[in-house]
């Protein structure tokens, strides 16, 4: 496939000349991994006068603990193979490990990038609920400033974000959690084993005093935190009856379509599932004994 | 058992180093140089629609632009067994993406872009999506108004259209081919049975997927010589259309070379001739520029032959002990917009639909329907994969309902050799039964995994599937191969079969070793040039082993009878005595004598007087089953022999379903397949791996999803997704019988089809074992299975 | 407007004027003659593009030419600087493809797979390699010919 529409390339040296360009022209738009852009370019979905790639720019490929050692600081070009590879992800943030790995495949991974995917906000993206869940904050500037925004704020319909023109993310920030005093899994539903986009995703941590997050993808416009469940296992032990309840109150939350990759029906269906099996995962993993972090679990 | 010294053994593939390098050229790497010519096509958004006028001006109006192409340049017919596709559409457009127009210039961008500034205006017409629909009239069977639909037309000139002998379109239908089989006293049958059974069962459409998409690069110089690089398993049969198609332009068959490079995966969908019409016209449109046409993916899969969607509706009739006394299996193909190849497939499924099973009375339907959907054809099982799904499902039905065991219930009705076939003729001799055993044993039939209480959401079944096919081929399809020796004994095999992936060339090589006694690494076999390598029919049917193999023996014959006859007369040797071993004449009453190839076999036996005898030696072999013949009465198909013998086997899996997600996992399957003589056993088993996963696909995950108004929706392998490296079985064990084929090489017949047939059913039948619930549609997917059970609850 | 690029390609310090729209893809095989990368699908589903760029697999198809400036590709065809690599005479010896047509990109994969873990188990080389489509073999033999290979290697 040949990419029909015009448009010209530049690879500015600092953030500051990047901000210049985007600032200056309406049609710029920022590239980082490119395995979203390239294809939607060669399908003519998207149309831009420049290309703006800002994988020369320093530093913004780093992962690393904040100055004040509460956040985990991810550079908006690290990859998602860097984040498997990370140390310091596997020690704080095992479940964006075992997200990531879920992440098409190994030569996707080595150039997708975390913020690309949120930039793109496909519905079906992996990394949405995980997000969610975090309550990661997605750091934006532009020449005129710098700006931080919730991720429960983030998303505003498929591919659509808050991001404005002219503005580039520079980092996501993880606030560390309780020192490490939680479990999570990711669960991500896909008609393969191998790489396949999700029917379903969804990100559950177990936090101290019984308390959960629990965040759902692929199944309503944007990302879902599903609050209210959040709310009702809250200091509870998660009976049988209970679980139930939540499961009827999911249909309320989420909001799942009918595509070729699966059924609204079957997506229901599963995030349920998934949600059951999701806790069962973290309840082990709390205590020392469910799987080792990295594992798929349908 | 002969003691051959290369058939049977697993000699290592000799096109090996070329593919493993990267060294393998495909069309779309060879370098046409700067001259070359990009075309775009311009396609139909609509199903259904007339063409009311279509303008070219603005296109050709842009820089780089060479030429624009329109069907009114072609307003010719062709087709492979029916004469019903255009170069171009003409006046009508059939479905969304079929060719209107196209546009040659100096780079693909220029062609693209311009092909948006064709202008097209279409009156769109209603389109006709499913079997029904097309068929309208369902119910006047008695006096052949069946499928009467003169309203409702995709081809009203149907009548007019030529087609081989064998096919039977019905006039004022969409009907192209009615495939009709009555053989014995079907109401006596049904009458004898002590129960009967019906069901029906639904097959969806489905894409090969080759990894290489078609490619097509024409050149037809000033001096009026058609050049042609394509990616197809049929070289021969391409030239053949093209000098029909084009016969108008004043195209004779010598004038027209068809070069086929590597083909990176055919599976059926690059037999005949699909795109590379396309680059064939356009290139007399430009004499003297290579003009390229390359599919991409989408096109890939909406204008390439697709595996056609069958309904199928089955009655059976059994007695209590099992045996089956009457068949009755009515198949309704959705063949899509041309049927020129696929209607063949809806031939060849009706005079097998019995399945490999020995029923004394039967009547068969198997009923060629136009659709707008994009044209059907040739897949990889030729439509026995599609009714076998159907009918090792009922069968399993019915055997658990009478309560037999399903592979008892198999080996009691499983055809042997010399049963008369569903069109009259006799089965030739086969293991089947060895295979059904073997695989039982295999698979550990009738004990079943226990259920483990940490898991109660998994439940684990196994199921069972016979198979058979047998080549679908015209009577007259040949083979025909030219043996060439070089100064240092090594050998050029020109053949036109083609290397698609299966090991074909390994497998000439090795007979023509056997009887040359030349090592296989030191045999070449050419990839065809229709110039140069002489005829092949086609490399589809699963025939070319068998076919051309013979063709090789032949050639390979006669050039051991050249080195006889030379030695005889050169030195007075007794011929009777001589033998070729180790790349030599060797003689029983002289052992002595050795007389080396590389010492005379192409500059001669040099005589006492510095004159020499002999020169290059060449072997020359042909086959052609002379023995087979496709007339048939047309009410009831008997009296022909249309096919030249079945190859059949068993397959089991033992899986494992999730009830609440509905995913399968594969824990095993055992294989067993008659292959006659496995040539290369290694190349039957890699035969047998990657066939049963292509086969697993389409049970477990694939499909192709239109919309209502006929458009492909799912036309990329992120939607129409295939199975990766982490969607394997756990394990798979292959099985060979040997019941050797009399008129086959050494023994040999073909497999390579076989080995994804039984695979649906034989995961249905697995299905239903687990959690109880028969899926009667494909595919089985994790979805249907989740569905399938909450409803249940 | 056309670009200057200057990176190493299976070793070699190249320049090249290369258009935004150029695909990393298209270069290798159209300007280069490089045709061990194959055009599948070019959208990063198939895999049979697969190079490395600074020694990681990638597809492709979905790099502009542009990005490769200062960088280091390597193809199939610079692994095989020296000549047939072990793991290629393992693959034949397998029968590890059939049409052939995915096997560099698989062969690109596996290179690095086993650069990164020398000694896989079956389960990481399915990983590994579960970006390459492959129609014919089934994987099994592909799968197989890399365990057998590292067997020997451990």
């Amino acid at each position: 496939m040949t990419i029909l529409s015009e448009f010209e390339y530049t690879r500015p040296k600092s953030l500051k000349e990047a901000l210049k360009i985007l600032a200056k022209e309406k049609g710029a738009i920022p590239l980082s991994g490119g395995t979203d852009i390239v294809p939607l370019l060669k399908d003519g979905r998207i149309v831009c006068t420049t290309i703006v790639d800002l994988k020369n720019i320093k530093r913004m490929d780093e992962i690393g603990l904040s100055r004040d050692k509460k956040y985990i600081v991810i550079g908006s070009l690290v990859t998602f193979s860097e984040l498997i590879k990370s140390k310091l992800i596997q020690k704080h943030f095992p479940v964006l490990m075992e997200m990531a790995k879920t992440v098409a495949s190994v030569a996707v991974r080595n150039r997708a990038t975390l913020a690309g995917n949120i930039c793109s906000a496909v519905p079906s993206m992996d990394s949405g609920s995980l997000l969610m869940a975090l309550e990661a904050n997605i750091h934006v500037e532009s020449l005129k400033g710098k700006r931080v925004v919730s991720i429960n704020k983030w998303f505003k319909a498929p591919r659509k974000t808050v991001l404005k023109r002219g503005e580039i993310v520079t980092s996501i920030s993880l606030p560390l959690i309780n020192k490490n005093k939680y479990a999570g899994a990711y669960l991500k539903l896909g008609r393969y084993q191998g790489e396949d986009l999700a029917q379903v995703s969804l990100t559950i941590l177990s936090l101290p005093e019984k308390s959960y997050r629990i965040a759902f993808g692929a199944v309503s416009p944007i990302p879902i935190r599903a609050s209210i469940i959040e709310k009702k296992f809250q200091g509870k032990d998660i009976t049988e009856e209970l679980l139930q309840e939540a499961k009827v109150c999911l249909e309320k939350i989420i909001s799942p379509i009918s595509d070729v990759r699966a059924s609204e029906e079957y997506r229901m269906h599963m995030a349920k599932v998934m949600m059951e099996r999701g806790l069962e995962v973290v309840k082990k993993r709390y205590h020392g004994e469910g799987p080792e972090y990295g594992v798929t679990h349908l | 058992m002969n003691d051959f010294k290369y058939i049977g053994k697993s000699i290592g593939r000799i096109d090996g180093k070329e593919k493993i390098t990267g060294a393998a050229k495909y069309v779309d790497d060879i370098d046409f140089g700067a001259g070359l010519l990009y075309a775009a096509i311009v396609e139909s958004p609509h199903a259904h629609a007339n063409i009311k006028k279509i303008s070219t001006k603005k296109a050709e109006k842009i820089e780089g632009v060479i030429k624009v192409v329109t069907g009114a340049q072609f307003p010719f017919r062709f087709g492979l067994y029916m004469h019903d596709r255009y170069i171009f559409a003409q006046e009508k457009v059939r479905f969304v993406g079929e060719q209107v127009a196209a546009v040659i210039a100096r780079d693909p961008k220029t062609a693209l872009n311009a092909a948006k500034m064709v202008e097209v205006e279409y009156e769109v017409l209603d389109p006709i999506l499913t079997v029904y629909d097309a068929l309208g009239n369902m119910k006047d069977d008695s006096n052949k108004k069946f499928g009467h639909n003169p309203k409702k037309m995709i081809h009203p000139k149907l009548s007019e259209y030529t087609h081989v002998p064998w096919f039977f379109p019905q006039d004022n239908s969409n009907i192209a081919h009615f495939r009709k089989i009555r053989k014995g006293d079907l109401d006596g049958g049904f009458a004898q049975a002590d129960h009967i059974f019906e069901d029906e069962y639904t097959v969806p459409r489905y894409a090969h997927c080759a990894i290489e998409t078609h490619a097509s690069v024409g050149l037809c110089d000033h001096s009026g010589r058609l050049t042609m690089w394509t990616a197809s398993q049929s070289p021969h049969t391409q030239r053949h259309l093209f000098a029909e198609a084009l016969a108008p332009l004043g195209f004779s068959h010598k004038d027209i070379r068809v070069i086929t490079p590597y083909v990176g995966g055919g599976f059926g969908g690059k037999a005949g001739v699909s795109m590379e019409i396309l680059a064939a016209a356009l290139a007399t449109t430009v004499r003297g520029h290579a003009v390229k046409v390359l599919w991409n993916r989408s096109q890939e899969f909406y204008n390439t032959y697709q595996r056609q969607g069958v309904h199928a509706k089955l009655k059976i009739g059994v007695k209590n002990d099992g045996t089956i006394t009457a068949l009755e299996q009515l198949l309704y193909w959705d063949a899509g917009a041309y049927v020129e190849y696929g209607a063949n497939v809806v031939n060849a499924a009706g005079l097998s639909a019995t399945g490999p099973y020995r029923i004394d009375n039967v009547k068969i339907d198997s009923v060629c329907v136009y659709t707008n959907l994009p044209p059907g054809g040739p897949y990889r099982g030729f439509g026995y994969s599609e009714f076998l799904f159907g009918l090792e499902s009922h069968i399993n039905e019915i055997a658990k309902k009478l309560k037999i065991d399903a592979v008892e219930f198999r080996l009691k009705n499983a055809i042997r050799g010399g049963d008369k076939l569903a069109y009259g003729a006799a089965m030739n001799p086969n293991g089947l039964e060895d295979c059904i055993k073997k695989v039982a044993k295999e698979i550990d039939w009738g004990k079943k995994r226990p259920i483990d209480p940490s898991l109660p959401h998994l439940a684990y079944g196994k199921g069972f599937s016979l198979f058979w096919k047998a080549p679908a081929m015209p009577p007259n399809a040949s083979s025909s191969c030219f043996l060439k020796f070089n100064e240092d004994g090594s050998l050029n095999i020109l053949l036109s079969g083609m290397e698609i992936g299966q090991g074909y060339f390994t497998v000439m090589a090795q007979i023509a070793a056997e009887v040359l006694s030349v090592p296989p690494h030191k045999i070449r076999c050419e990839t065809p040039d229709t110039d140069r390598n002489p005829y092949e029919w086609q490399t589809v049917a699963s025939h070319i082993t068998w076919s051309c193999g013979n063709a090789v023996k032949k050639a390979a014959e006669d050039a051991r009878e050249q080195i006889f006859d030379l030695v005889e007369r050169a030195l007075e040797m007794k011929r009777e005595d001589l033998y070729l071993d180790s790349e030599a004449v060797k003689s029983k009453s002289d052992i002595s004598f050795c007389l080396n190839f590389k010492d005379f076999i192409i500059n001669g036996i040099s005589k006492k007087d510095g004159s020499f005898r002999g020169g290059p030696i060449l072997g020359r072999g042909m086959f052609m089953p002379e023995f087979t013949s496709a007339l048939s009465d047309p009410e009831t198909g008997q009296g022909g022999k249309p096919n030249v013998h079945y190859t059949v086997g068993a397959a089991a899996v033992d899986l494992q379903v999730d009830k609440e997600t509905g995913k399968i996992k594969i824990h095993k399957i055992a294989f067993a397949v008659d292959a006659g003589v496995a040539l290369n056993p290694d190349l039957v088993k890699g035969q047998i791996t990657g066939g049963l996963l292509q086969g697993l696909a389409t049970v477990l995950y694939e499909d192709m999803r239109f919309d209502d108004k006929g458009k492909l929706l799912n036309a990329n392998f992120t939607d129409y997704k295939i199975p990766t490296t982490l969607d394997i079985p756990e394990e798979i064990v292959s099985i060979i019988v040997e019941t050797p084929q009399m008129d086959g090489p050494y023994g040999a017949r073909g497999v390579g089809e076989h080995t994804m047939i039984p695979a649906a059913p034989m995961v249905g039948n697995a299905v239903e074992d687990a959690i109880g619930i028969r899926i009667k549609s494909m595919p089985i997917t994790a979805e249907k299975i989740a569905l399938a059970m909450l409803k249940e609850k | 407007m056309k670009n200057k690029i200057s990176f190493i390609l299976n070793g070699e310090k190249r320049q090249l004027e290369v258009g935004p729209q150029d695909t990393l893809l298209e270069v290798l095989r159209t300007k280069l003659g490089i045709t061990s990368p194959k055009v599948g699908c070019d959208r990063g589903d198939c895999g049979a593009c697969t190079i490395l760029l600074n020694g990681d697999t990638v597809k492709s198809c979905l790099i502009l030419a542009n990005e490769i400036d200062g960088q280091e590709v390597t193809t199939l065809e610079g692994l095989m600087e020296h000549g047939i690599l072990p793991i290629q005479e393992k693959m034949v010896e397998k029968n590890s493809f059939q049409c052939g047509y995915c096997t560099p990109g698989f062969l690109v994969s596996t290179h690095a797979l086993l650069k990164k873990t020398p000694c896989p188990t079956k389960e990481e080389i399915k990983e590994g390699l579960a970006g390459n489509l492959c129609r014919c073999t089934g994987y099994t033999p592909i799968i197989d010919a890399i365990i057998d290979f590292t067997k020997k290697n451990s």
